[in-house]
């Protein structure tokens, strides 16, 4: 920093950004996801087939990133919220009652299902601004509640549990790939598929949340000293609605997503998300204690479990070796905080002198640098 | 009275990051006297009682206890060592009874159980000892804040202990319940127990010490002398150090005939205030002192809207307000707060110094969409940065890496760069070393020539009398009186004391 501001050398800027960003978990998830992609492709050739293999596996990707945004926007000021697939499944249960019983387009089921799971969130929110009662707890009673009024709702209204009539439009969103659209008669790949496009302008949407905007840069004091905050003119308890609002927003918008690619809104829809919710952004760099976060992070962290999960998938591996081996990975990838803190400490020394109590608390005791910018 | 030395402390020297607390302090306490340990906040006593209690080592100096010398490496050594204490700060557990709270630090057992029964007598015994009739059943969270205070009191009785430190444990008890605190002082006094006594109040300590000891800036200044050789104003001028209230001070004209930005009329608030009034004009630094709890945060917090004015007016530049959150005081009154806790509630520690002077500047830079651009923050934070000269490697720098002043300054920058107009500035100066003090008053008389209405809360009686052109003096959530400042300490000393002291004789 110290360098970049003397000489003000546009290759001197580059350097120390590199640098920074080697520094970051996001560098050494992509190193792990490059090597691992390597070997499992060089054991398993089949690994590298596009509409079978990648196609399926970046549909996983673009939904759960989704998920794990909608984790990582309250960790943002330090919170969680527990009721992601619950509200996921609140959100696509509107959706499907509006397809199904109210006949609506494709755009409006899908606003009402997202405006659902806002007005979840917001609740949660409301609540724990109100009584400052722990978001886990309040997040947890709402996970419950809404476990089981989904299914009641289902059974009431739908016929076999679950909402089969498709707008037009929605085989396409989660069902199609690029193949399906041609310019001049050259056709995309059909390695990709179109789900793709809602994921990336959900991840550039946040990432210029907190990168480039005020009310970013004010969630991210509040999670890092919600008094502070307030005490600097923060409105702490509107952060906190609109933070768990727009969690519950993009719980919904997740939980279309899964449905569009099943083909089917049902009340199973988000029971696979929360403990994915935790693992990408962690993975990624988000600090569990609020105040720091990364969206390009949490993209990487996604995909390393879910790489793990195809690759041995393709080996044969049952569900549950494969969910002992996530632990252990998961284990093994949070520990890799000590392997990043040896090439931060070539940057930022701490000083012997910080105050113990100073750096932020959570899981990553040792972040060696917050870097300003978070590029999406 | 045939005494011996209870305790010595030779040369103890600490430092923490960016202090020196002590600075080869001395201290000799004989058995059956009652020796006072005096000094401003942020002296350095704190320290020298955490030394005493194990909770802090010293980096230098040597500690004996009746004679030979005392290895003091952790709160259970102290106790060993036959040193009780009360802390000032609240250390009981909340979710407790009284009972357990009393005998925390050695539970009764009956092999591996604990012996309700005799929890319960023994916490009846300390409690007796005190004149106390609670009931060792009830929990701690039902007491109010003097009850609180005395089983706190009545913990350190419980022990057995020939050496008994008393950190300001009268701060929030009654008259009455100190007499009471005062009598057991007398009977373990006169059973031979050493007592050290920190205090503020300077009756309790005429009224009931033998011998004195004062810290300034973490040295000693006067050891252990008996306290009938001193007159109050010695003790006073010996804590405040004349040296530093002496300071040069800069010829200051205020315009008085100019209309007050801030004026409070006889404001009632939810946290306690009755009546309190007070003007303040742009260029002109008005002084609040008063001791620890008089109110002065809490009035700091009403005028931002964190506490509510229950009745009487505040207006600002004239108009009528009614502010109800720090935002609308910034954004429309240009009122900026400067909070005591610096670490708690003035700084971000875990991150950037750019995001934490930036914070209120935020709603300025904002373009469409939000968008904030990084290089006019970090340009509009640099100016800041040069301006009051705060030390850092760069702008990403974290906060909690840099020192206290520092710190301090990263947390008055954010209000500058806010362009607020009214300033309230809470203790700037407590846990800074000497020589950043001084640099720290020369930037608030630049501001406040510059134009800046400044409140300043604080209970360092020198640094009011140096700093402030008028003293409001509070006491219990009232304002007792105002001064013009002249600057001479001993007359401005007098009249501050008086007004603070002749209230209390009244109520």
């Amino acid at each position: 920093m110290t360098s970049t501001l003397k000489s003000g050398s546009s290759a001197h800027l580059q350097a120390g950004a590199l640098r920074r960003f080697v520094a970051t978990p996001s560098f050494f998830l992509l190193v792990i996801i490059f090597v691992l992609v390597i070997v499992l492709g060089s054991i398993k050739p089949a690994f590298f087939n596009g509409p079978f293999v990648i196609a399926p596996l970046l549909t996983g990707i673009s939904i759960f990133t989704v998920v794990g945004l909608s984790q990582m926007v309250v960790l943002s000021i330090g919170h969680m919220n527990l009721a992601v697939g619950p509200m996921a499944a609140f959100g696509a249960m509107f959706m499907g009652l509006s397809y199904e019983l109210w006949d609506l387009p494709l755009v409006l089921g899908l606003a009402l299902g997202i405006l659902a799971g806002a007005a979840m969130g917001a609740l949660s929110g409301w609540l724990v601004a109100r009584t400052g009662v722990n978001s886990f707890i309040v997040t947890l009673a709402m996970s419950f509640a809404l476990i089981g009024l989904v299914p009641t709702v289902y059974s009431w209204l739908s016929a076999g549990s679950a909402f089969t009539v498709k707008p037009d439009g929605l085989d396409e969103i989660g069902r199609s790939s690029f193949s399906a659209i041609c310019v001049n008669g050259a056709c995309g790949s059909n390695a990709i598929p179109l789900i793709v496009i809602p994921a990336l302008g959900v991840m550039l949407l946040i990432g210029y949340l907190y990168s480039h905007t005020r009310l970013g840069r004010e969630l991210l004091m509040t999670g890092s000293n919600v008094d502070a905050a307030q005490l600097s003119g923060i409105p702490t308890g509107r952060r906190i609605v609109l933070v768990h609002s727009l969690s519950g927003a993009l719980a919904a918008l997740a939980g279309f997503l899964l449905a569009a690619s099943t083909g089917s809104f049902t009340p199973g829809i988000g029971q696979e998300f929360m403990l994915q919710s935790f693992v990408g952004p962690i993975l990624g760099g988000t600090l569990l204690a609020g105040g720091y976060v990364s969206v390009t992070g949490t993209l990487l962290g996604i995909t390393l479990t879910l790489v793990i999960r195809k690759g041995l998938d393709l080996f044969g591996v049952g569900l549950e070796t494969l969910n002992v081996l996530l632990g252990v990975i998961l284990l093994i990838a949070l520990s890799s905080d000590q392997i990043r803190l040896f090439f931060g400490r070539r940057r930022t020394r701490r000083p012997a002198q910080v105050d113990r109590t100073s750096p932020p608390p959570g899981p990553k005791l040792a972040q060696p640098s917050v870097p300003e910018e978070i590029s999406a | 009275m045939s005494s011996t030395i209870a305790l010595e402390a030779n040369g103890l020297s600490k430092s923490f990051p960016g202090v020196k607390a002590l600075d080869r302090v001395n201290l000799r306490l004989m058995s059956g006297e009652t020796h006072a340990l005096m000094g401003e906040n942020g002296a350095g006593k704190s320290t020298l009682i955490k030394i005493l209690t194990g909770v802090h080592r010293p980096d230098e100096g040597a500690l004996s206890v009746a004679g030979s010398i005392a290895d003091i490496h952790s709160p259970a050594a102290a106790m060993h060592a036959g040193i009780g204490v009360v802390h000032q700060e609240r250390n009981v557990i909340r979710g407790f009874t009284v009972g357990e709270n009393i005998v925390m630090s050695r539970m009764p057992r009956r092999g591996p159980r604990v012996d309700w029964p005799a929890v319960r007598r023994e916490a009846k015994r300390c409690l007796a000892l005190l004149d106390l009739e609670l009931d060792p059943d009830t929990p701690m969270a039902r007491l109010s804040s003097a009850q609180t205070q005395l089983v706190e009191i009545a913990r350190g009785l419980y022990t057995e202990t020939s050496i008994l430190l008393l950190d300001e444990p009268t701060a929030s008890i009654s008259d009455n319940e100190a007499d009471r605190l005062f009598r057991v002082v007398r009977r373990l006094t006169e059973q031979g127990t050493a007592v050290l006594f920190v205090s503020h109040k300077l009756e309790e300590v005429f009224a009931h010490c033998d011998t004195v000891s004062v810290l300034r800036d973490g040295r000693s200044v006067l050891e252990s002398e008996p306290l009938s050789a001193h007159s109050r104003d010695e003790i006073v001028d010996v804590m405040v150090g004349r040296s530093l209230a002496a300071l040069e001070v800069p010829e200051r004209a205020v315009d008085r005939s100019r209309p007050p930005v801030l004026e409070l009329s006889d404001v009632d608030t939810a946290s306690g205030h009755r009546g309190v009034s007070l003007e303040l004009r742009s260029g002109e630094i008005l002084g609040l002192y008063g001791l620890v709890g008089a109110g002065r945060t809490e009035l700091a917090r009403a005028v931002l809207g964190l506490d509510r004015v229950t009745s009487g007016s505040v207006h600002v530049r004239g108009a009528r307000v009614s502010i109800r959150s720090v935002r609308q005081a910034l954004e429309s009154y240009r009122i900026g707060y400067v909070t005591e806790n610096r670490k708690e509630e003035g700084v971000f520690l875990a991150q950037s110094v750019t995001r934490n002077v930036a914070i209120t500047v935020w709603s300025r830079l904002e373009r469409m969409l939000g968008y904030v651009s990084t290089k006019s923050e970090r340009a509009l934070v640099q100016k800041y940065v040069t301006e009051l000269d705060i030390r850092i490697s760069g702008q990403r720098q974290l906060v909690g890496q840099l020192s206290g002043g520092n710190q301090q300054k990263v947390s008055l920058a954010k209000w500058l760069a806010a362009k607020t107009e009214i300033l309230i500035i809470d203790e700037p100066t407590v846990g800074i070393d000497v020589r950043t003090k001084r640099s720290f008053y020369d930037l608030i008389w630049k501001l406040a020539d510059d134009g800046l209405a400044i409140l300043l809360i604080s209970s360092d009686l020198a640094e009011m009398i140096t700093l402030a052109d008028r003293i409001a003096v509070m006491d219990r959530f009232a304002i007792t009186g105002e001064v013009e400042n002249s600057h001479d300490y001993d007359e401005m000393s007098q009249s501050i004391i008086r007004l603070i002291h002749g209230h209390a004789a009244v109520t």
